[in-house]
């Protein structure tokens, strides 16, 4: 069945329907990733945001749910060049397509996706609709206006326990599997609701993170995260990945700024000057580093290419915090040892 | 870090002459890498001794060296040049093993030379399979259990371990010295025969990863510990063939994220427990059920995967690494692609390539089974945006029987044991078995590809299946946008090739042309390398106001193409971009250096067939289109193109003149008309006229079809049996077309002309003149270019016949024409419209940029060549692939066999005979098998009684032996292999009592058979072997290893 993609500025691009045939709407974002359309699409950072895959085909291997970062699917639609013809019919490409289906994600491929990228280049992100044959589009909405961390974030506390002795407290504004995984060879976590009361926990705990998540990092469901989080620094340490830099950042005085298209892939080189990483990123914002002087914090790493601050620390506040995953899932485990750091900070294990 | 200043004088070693498994990828990486230098204002001096390679040229080296590639040579150059650093790593497994070498012999360290890039340590530790294995286990890292092992070892218990496995010995190139084995009496053999010829020597052998899935990664470090992986390969076959056997897929297509990262992590720990500075190609073997890997293999080097790797990615890995070599970091370096971006970066790919290696079997006839040893001659690679799009694509640029056909016709037991059993038919068998409707599950279980690639075959087949013979398809879009070619659809439809490619291009089915740019449209690339697919959007760069020239590259390199062809499109591409024009290459060959992105204004990655040559003629509005320097390749297009867009577009001689000279038959008349000699001629049609035709010219004969590339099924011909049995071949293959007999010329001198028309005149480029007698295929022929190889007479002769056939053909731009002299009389062999394989040699010898002349001359422009009087002489050498293709028979013929070639220089003829002695491994001869055909034994008299006078010991068989005794010579009388008396011939090739061997077959089969064995022996102990007995007289001259052979830069001999 012929499904269409319509995006804000007009563009209309037709392909093929599988998964869900649900109606859609989202901001049409693109990562370059060549490999993990299972963490990319179960990464809840994708929430509110139909995913291009730059990579032409998709589902070439067995979609394992070990593999998923979070319960759920969470991208909005999914657009490729190839889908229908990789999985053997009946065995993975069913259970692939039953999984879209119960996740409520349409899926479009035969899509030339290299023309999206280049529009959403030059143009920027922008919202886009799904609609099947003939039906009437849904109206465009900006999704980044939505509480799309409400939409990702634990209802109530889980814990999980690890090897070490650290007791983290993770705040959850839509964390990745991995990323918890990560702090379990080190302690123990507990996972709590992004709105949860962290200032009346937190001296129980060695430190608190803040997890990735979705949409933009100065939506007022999050202001009064931050203020705690004002409260909070230097007294306990604070470690923050992807959105947790940024509402760090934004807590501690500093500004987040939208990005044009910004970065999603598994290729981009973050350096600290003297060194090279190739980390994995999904970010539509970032940290204005004009905009953190005088917060304490400083800046240790930035992309190679756009000087996008990637990683920020207050020696004083004992805060560290990442833009990128060093997770990886998908992506490369250059940074890994970050989760060294933050064991380290979160004192003697 | 930035340039170290210390680096002032660098000499980069080239690979050589092209042999299997080294080709002329390291003329791409090794021409990047001279640039690279170059542009930080250092010295750069290259040695290399093939003269084909684009490298060896002053554009692209500050000092050429094209001499005999010995540690003697490198010494000499070091010295002259006050060399003070080298790079090693770009010139594949010869110059690692010429640096290590040098490094052991202490000649670095005596003119303190430093090694840049990885290092003599890292290198050695990659190499050595057994410190390489030790190394890897202290990483914590998996490899295959394996041990090396001597004599005295094997008989120990423990070796049954290793069985199936694979035995190896060290410092292998192309896998050369790889043999498999499945039990432990195979390896037992294996090793048994391997210790009888090298009885102290030692062995590797390693447990078999055979039935895993095989990955390589493509890494670059700096010097500061950065590492990155430039992209990573899959390959369809699994592991038990060697990956430049193996249809390989870029990125990975079936590996999970963690799988890919796992395996990436673990190369960046090999590549910094290396020290590796540069490039490295990594190997792994990956079990995905238990998840497990291995890693199988480094090279510390750029590689055959990293010319595969920079196109299929985008990213010029040499070039970077030839930067990071002299100091730089990856922080300093910017992605020349996007040219805002930086090196470190690892790119990310949103299309698919396939890579297809091209072999050799069309001209080595028997065993067709491939593994962990090489024996392919080039690849192809495809781009498309789905797997099924590049591999029609590598498919359609293979130019081979099996891919133009596409369908094997088998019935479905001999297609499964195809499919079995690794060779270069197992891809069409595993096709064949989807038409036949096989399934898929039991063919992937077959063949151990993995099910993802063998349902993507289902959907091409499906696809193919569907098309009705007599009718255009109604779906040919969708066929098009799945990626089957014209070729293809109209011969499955029964229709006119060219038909479909006109009705496809006026009803407006074009594809469109993306960009590869490293990081899949995310930044805006600056480089025009581009593809088509059958999409929406078309990212080809507005047109320009300049006149577009489109230059058709030679696709794979084969037997007969190669790189010779390769220098002429890039040669011609800078000229014309000088002059102004827009200039556009078209090729599909990875290894090249017309598929770097710098060499032309836009560069389509595409098979070289009338399909992709007239949607690109289309789509940029081409002007001109030059197909002269493409080999037989371009020739074959030319009708063609011509029918679809006229003749005015070919530059240069003119589409029916190429028609005229390249048909046998109308040639041949043209001759007799213009009365000019050429051998007894007659064409036959049927084999009925077959007896009476040959009874004219009288035996021995040579049959022709039209059209082919290096002298392919060609054979001189005795009997009347064989003429039969070859003629209903040609007819085979060349339906309805008249075959040309003619008369082969015994013992007549040939003379290879290269000379440019220019309309109103012609200038002599070069004649060569063959050393062995006519009839070896002149590709093959050891040829010397000197002022005094030809008389003054045969020399006007030439001269007089190049005119006269210039004029009657219309010839405009390079031709090359073969003659044959014999008693005084010029007999006119073969004309070719196009340059040959010795323009490269020519201009290199003579110091002229002839491909430069003769655009120029070809667009109507003033263009003068300064050429000089010869004041050298340029000895022209095959090399050739018989130690990889066991069973086949080392002689030389009318057929092309050789892979590549040496130019040997000298200031006479004496010294230029004294450096090929060394380049062939001949020494100081003591000793001397000869064992010749009768008439043959009048000059090897000649060479024993000069041999003998100097004390050197001969050795004969007893009929050799018997005339040289009744002329006064004394020999030592050697029994045939199958004889029960001592000494046999085997036993003396063992124990190395002879040095060298002259060996020259008969015509008939019977002691066709006893020769065979022992030049199959000298191939496999590494003996010289000379088969030409006029070449044996020349080379084994004893005066001449008392001339001293000096080393010098190409201009010298100028």
């Amino acid at each position: 069945m012929e499904r269409r993609l319509i995006l804000a500025d007009g563009t209309v691009v037709s392909g093929n329907a599988f998964g869900s045939s649900k109606p859609a709407r989202g901001e049409l974002v693109f990562t370059t990733s060549m490999t993990g359309y299972m963490e990319t699409l179960s990464d809840p950072s994708y929430r509110g945001q139909m995913v291009i895959f730059t990579s032409p085909t998709i589902a070439n291997y067995s979609p394992d749910n070990s593999k998923l970062q979070s319960r759920g699917l969470h991208a909005s639609a999914l657009i490729t060049r190839d889908a229908h013809t990789t999985l053997p019919i009946g065995g993975d490409w069913a259970k692939f397509n039953r999984l879209l289906d119960e996740n409520g994600i349409p899926g479009i491929d035969g899509v030339d996706t290299r023309f999206l990228v280049r529009r959403i280049r030059e143009h920027g992100v922008m919202p886009a609709v799904i609609a099947d044959g003939d039906l009437e589009p849904e109206p465009f909405m900006d999704s980044m206006k939505e509480n799309l961390v409400g939409q990702v974030s634990t209802r109530e506390p889980e814990e999980y326990r690890g090897a070490g002795k650290h007791q983290y407290l993770l705040v959850d504004l839509g964390v990745k599997k991995s990323i918890i995984e990560n702090l379990l060879r080190t302690g123990s976590v507990t996972v709590v609701p992004y709105d949860y009361d962290i200032e009346s926990v937190a001296g129980r705990y060695d430190s608190v993170i803040f997890s990735n998540g979705p949409g933009d990092p100065d939506h007022k469901a999050l202001h009064p995260l931050r203020k705690a989080i004002n409260r909070l620094a230097g007294n306990i340490p604070m470690i923050g990945i992807c959105l947790g830099i940024q509402v760090i950042a934004l807590s501690l005085g500093g500004k987040t700024v939208k990005m044009k298209y910004g970065h999603r892939g598994s290729n981009h080189a973050v350096t600290d000057g003297r060194k090279i990483m190739i980390t994995s990123h999904n970010h539509g914002y970032a940290v204005d580093r004009d905009s953190i002087h005088g917060t304490g914090l400083e800046v240790l790493e930035w992309d190679i290419n756009d000087g996008t601050v990637e990683k920020i620390r207050s020696v004083s506040d004992g805060i560290l915090a990442v833009q990128y995953h060093p997770e990886g899932m998908p992506g490369p485990d250059d940074a890994r040892e970050f989760f060294t750091e933050v064991s380290r900070m979160s004192g003697a294990n | 870090m930035p340039l170290d200043p210390a680096i002032r004088n660098v000499l980069v070693i080239g690979s050589g002459p092209v042999v299997i498994g080294q080709a002329a990828e390291f003329d791409y990486a090794g021409s990047q890498a001279c640039l690279s230098l170059r542009d930080e204002g250092i010295n750069v001096v290259l040695l290399n001794s093939n003269p084909a390679t684009i490298q060896s040229d002053h554009r692209i080296a500050d000092r050429v060296y094209i001499e005999p590639m010995t540690v003697a040579t490198i010494e000499a150059i070091i010295r002259k040049e006050k060399i003070d650093s080298l790079l090693p790593t770009m010139g594949g497994q010869t110059a690692l093993n010429l640096c290590l070498r040098l490094h052991d012999e202490g000649i670095l360290e005596k003119y303190g030379v430093r090694v840049i890039g990885t290092q003599v340590d890292g290198i050695r530790l990659a190499e050595d399979r057994i410190l390489f294995s030790n190394f890897v286990r202290s990483l914590g890292e998996p490899i295959a259990d394996s041990t090396e092992i001597r004599k005295e070892d094997l008989w120990k218990d423990e070796m049954a371990r290793f069985a199936p496995g694979v035995m190896r010995t060290s410092f292998s190139l192309g896998g050369s010295g790889g043999r498999l084995f499945n039990s432990y009496q195979e390896m037992m053999h294996l090793a048994e025969d391997f210790f009888q010829e090298v009885p102290n020597g030692r062995v590797e052998v390693e447990k078999s990863l055979r039935g895993l899935k095989e990955l390589e990664y493509e890494m670059i470090r700096d010097s500061q510990g950065n590492c990155i992986c430039v992209c990573n390969m899959e390959n369809i076959d699994p592991m038990g063939v060697h990956t430049g056997e193996s249809i390989v897929v870029t990125p990975s297509q079936t590996l999970s994220d963690m799988e890919y990262h796992r395996l990436r992590s673990s190369a960046i720990r090999i590549v910094s427990g290396l020290g590796i500075v540069g490039a490295c190609n990594i190997q792994f073997a990956l079990d995905q059920e238990s998840g497990r890997y291995y890693v199988v293999e480094v090279n510390p080097r750029t590689s055959r995967s990293s010319a595969l790797a920079s196109k299929a990615s985008g990213y010029p890995i040499a070039r970077i690494a030839s930067k990071l070599a002299v100091g730089y970091s990856l922080l300093e370096l910017k992605n020349p692609v996007t040219g805002d971006t930086y090196a470190a970066y690892e790119p990310s790919l949103d299309y698919v390539t396939v890579k297809i290696p091209r072999w050799p079997f069309d001209k080595f006839v028997g065993d067709r089974k491939t593994g962990v040893q090489m024996k392919s001659v080039g690849e192809v690679m495809g781009i498309g945006r789905t797997f099924e799009e590049a591999f029609m694509k590598a498919i359609a640029s293979l130019d081979t029987y099996e891919s133009a056909r596409f369908r094997l016709h088998f019935p479905a037991n001999s297609v499964e044991s195809l499919i079995r059993e690794p060779s270069d038919l197992r891809i069409y068998a595993v096709l064949e078995a989807l038409f036949l409707g096989i399934e898929p599950d039991y063919i992937s279980r077959l063949s151990g590809f993995e099910p993802y690639f063998v349902n993507k075959l289902q959907n091409i087949v499906s696809a193919l299946s569907g098309i009705r013979t007599g009718e255009i398809p109604e779906n040919l879009v969708d066929l098009k946008r799945l990626g089957l070619p014209d070729s293809l659809i109209s011969r499955f439809a029964s229709i006119d090739e060219i038909a479909l490619v006109k009705h496809r291009i006026e009803a407006g089915i074009m594809p469109v042309y993306k960009a590869v740019d490293t990081c899949s449209g995310e930044f805006r690339a600056r480089t025009p390398y581009l593809y088509s697919t059958y999409e929406q959007d078309d990212e080809t760069p507005e047109e320009s106001q300049k006149k577009a020239i489109l230059v058709i590259g030679s696709g794979p390199n084969r037997i007969a193409q190669g790189l010779e062809f390769d220098y002429g499109a890039v040669k011609a591409v800078t000229t014309l971009r000088e002059i102004g024009y827009r200039t556009i290459m078209l090729n599909s060959n990875p290894e090249t250096v017309s598929t770097d992105f710098d060499v032309s204004d836009m560069l389509y990655f595409e098979p070289v067939t009338l399909e992709h040559v007239s949607n690109v003629i289309a789509r940029e509005r081409v002007w001109k289109v030059l197909v002269q320097l493409s080999g037989q390749t371009g020739q074959n297009l030319a009708a063609h193109i011509a029918k679809l867009f006229g003749e005015s577009i070919i530059l240069g001689t003119p589409a029916d003149s190429i028609e005229a000279v390249e048909d046998r038959t109308m040639f041949s008349d043209s001759l007799q008309r213009l009365g000019i000699l050429q051998p007894p001629f007659a064409y036959a049609r049927n084999s009925m006229e077959l007896e009476e035709k040959i009874a004219r010219i009288g035996f021995p004969v040579i049959m022709r079809a039209s059209n082919v590339i290096g002298g392919r099924s060609m054979d001189i011909i005795y009997d009347l049996d064989t003429a039969r049995t070859r003629f209903a071949e040609i007819i085979m293959e060349r339906p309805g077309k008249d075959i040309l007999i003619s008369g082969y010329l015994e013992n007549a001198v040939e003379v290879d002309v290269d000379f440019i028309s220019s309309g109103s005149e012609v200038t002599i480029i070069g004649m060569l003149a063959h050393i062995e007698e006519a009839g070896t295929h002149s590709g093959d022929a050891t040829m010397v270019f000197s002022s005094e190889s030809l008389a003054g007479k045969t020399i006007d002769d030439l001269t007089r016949i190049c005119s006269t056939l210039s004029r009657e053909f219309s010839l405009l731009g390079i031709s090359n024409l073969q003659a044959a002299v014999k008693g005084g009389s010029v007999y006119v062999i073969e004309l070719n419209a196009r340059a040959s394989r010795t323009v490269p040699f020519l201009s290199k010898a003579t110091g002229v940029d002839w491909v430069d002349y003769a655009v120029r001359k070809m667009l109507g422009g003033q263009a003068t060549a300064s050429r000089k009087p010869i004041k050298s002489v340029f000895l022209k050498y095959p090399i050739f692939p018989f130690r990889r293709f066991p069973g086949a028979e080392p002689l030389l013929g009318p057929e092309m066999k050789s892979t590549g070639e040496a130019m040997v220089p000298g200031r006479t003829y004496r010294e230029a005979v004294r450096k090929l002695m060394d380049l062939m491994g001949i020494g100081e001869v003591h000793s001397i098998l000869i064992t010749v055909r009768d008439q043959d034994k009048p000059k090897a008299l000649e060479i024993a009684s000069l041999l003998s006078d100097r004390g050197m010991k001969i050795y004969s068989t007893p009929g050799t032996a018997r005339y040289l005794a009744e002329n006064g010579i004394q020999c030592r009388v050697v029994y045939r292999m199958e004889d029960m008396r001592s000494p046999r011939i085997d036993e003396i090739l063992r124990d190395r009592a002879v040095d060298v061997v002259v060996n020259t077959p008969t015509a008939t089969s019977g002691s066709m058979r006893d020769g065979y064995q022992v030049r199959q022996l000298c191939i496999r102990l590494g003996v010289p072997l000379i088969t030409n007995i006029t070449l044996a007289s020349v080379l084994l001259d004893p005066s001449i290893h008392a001339t001293e052979a000096e080393t010098r830069e190409i201009s010298e001999y100028q």
